[in-house]
């Protein structure tokens, strides 16, 4: 392992939960899924923000586990959460217990609705692994409990170069908007855009490690975009986290995704 | 530079920004959500995006610098902020610091930041 803590010696970094900065040789890393409080049978675990949260990092734990790796090799995470006051009030107690003293790059977000609507939070890692690659694929794709979900729980990078594609919207090349109002048309417009990117940087869809998908609606995205998602990946599916947010950059754009993949 | 930039005529962004960067080398350094604190933890700023913008991203730029590098090693920054309203200037205060090319970018409207004052809030991931 070679991480470097980036903190500056200014007193409002210091004694928090988070670094600001953490930086490691990319030899190995993993990627997780944004991970919710779902029991093994798919349905919300009961009893609000504390077991929510508990759930969720007790699922990270068994992703981490299965990788090698614990809290303690968290780079980076993302918390996304409906309910600020819950968070503050049971969900960082529960979070504190799993990450002890390590600390992460982080980020924190208010959202309007994560996959349900009775969902609290949300968190996805990540992780330096560490440790040789040699024989390894480029990239492992994994799960660590079954579920019937269009994504994997855990991507690993063996090695490779990673590739930041900017967040992918429904434009067309002169500017325009593609789709105005047409859910279909901007997902099938947005993959399409996201397929030159990768074909450019020397990639394919099967290269996604991570896919952060941010929508207006979820439940209109589910009527018109998993169609489309499915096509351009044809199977091969990233670690992948679904957001809905209440605007973009634009007004008329319904969908952004952001897309991290590697190639050797 | 320890990172490319990948552009194709097919696919093109809509502000100043890399469609996408490949990191060819150097070290992977994550950093955390920037908010427009000053070093002491008072916010800067309070109901004033144009100002709270500059502070982020100065802030950004120190946790780079610690870190042996600058804005210019950013391969990717996400930009969450509360209002679309503020699209405008917080393009515009970007603009003004990256003075050039700005990092393959993502920005989302979010329902709100940690802190109910905090308007905006910048990660990003950069090579070093």
């Amino acid at each position: 392992m070679d991480r470097r803590d980036i903190l500056a010696e200014r007193p409002v970094e210091k004694g928090r939960g988070f670094m600001p900065g953490v930086s490691v040789n990319p030899s190995r890393v993993l990627f997780t899924a944004g991970l919710t409080g779902r029991d093994p049978d798919g349905s919300l675990v009961s009893g609000g923000m504390a077991s929510q949260a508990r759930r969720t990092f007790e699922r990270l734990q068994a992703i981490l586990a299965q990788a090698g790796a614990n809290f303690g090799d968290a780079v980076k995470q993302l918390v996304y959460v409906t309910d600020l006051e819950a968070y503050n009030a049971s969900g960082r107690p529960e979070r504190a217990k799993f990450f002890g003293g390590a600390r992460p790059a982080s980020t924190g977000l208010v959202v309007r609705r994560l996959a349900d609507p009775a969902m609290l939070i949300e968190a996805e890692l990540v992780v330096d692994l560490g440790g040789s690659r040699q024989g390894a694929p480029l990239l492992e794709k994994y799960n660590a409990e079954k579920h019937p979900g269009d994504f994997h729980q855990g991507v690993i990078v063996n090695g490779g170069r990673l590739l930041y594609l900017a967040g992918q919207v429904a434009n067309n090349p002169d500017g325009s908007v593609a789709g105005v109002g047409d859910w279909r048309r901007q997902a099938e417009k947005v993959y399409e855009n996201i397929g030159h990117l990768l074909r450019a940087a020397g990639a394919t869809p099967a290269s996604v490690v991570k896919e952060t998908t941010w929508v207006l609606s979820i439940d209109s995205w589910r009527q018109h975009g998993p169609p489309v998602r499915r096509a351009f990946y044809s199977g091969d599916f990233p670690a992948s986290t679904l957001v809905e947010i209440p605007g973009l950059a634009r007004r008329e754009f319904l969908v952004e995704i952001d897309v991290i993949a590697a190639v050797a | 530079m320890p990172f490319s930039t990948i552009a194709t005529p097919e696919a093109k962004p809509v502000m100043n920004y890399k469609m996408g960067t490949r990191m060819e080398g150097g070290r992977l350094l994550y950093v955390s959500g920037q908010v427009a604190w000053d070093a002491s933890g008072a916010i800067v700023g309070k109901g004033d995006i144009r100002a709270q913008a500059r502070q982020t991203f100065e802030n950004l730029r120190q946790v780079l610098r610690v870190a042996g590098g600058d804005l210019k090693d950013l391969m990717k920054i996400t930009t969450y902020i509360t209002k679309i309203e503020d699209v405008p200037a917080v393009a515009e205060a970007r603009t003004e610091v990256f003075q050039g090319e700005l990092p393959a970018s993502t920005l989302i409207v979010v329902k709100s930041l940690f802190h109910p004052d905090f308007l905006i809030e910048v990660e990003g991931v950069a090579a070093v």
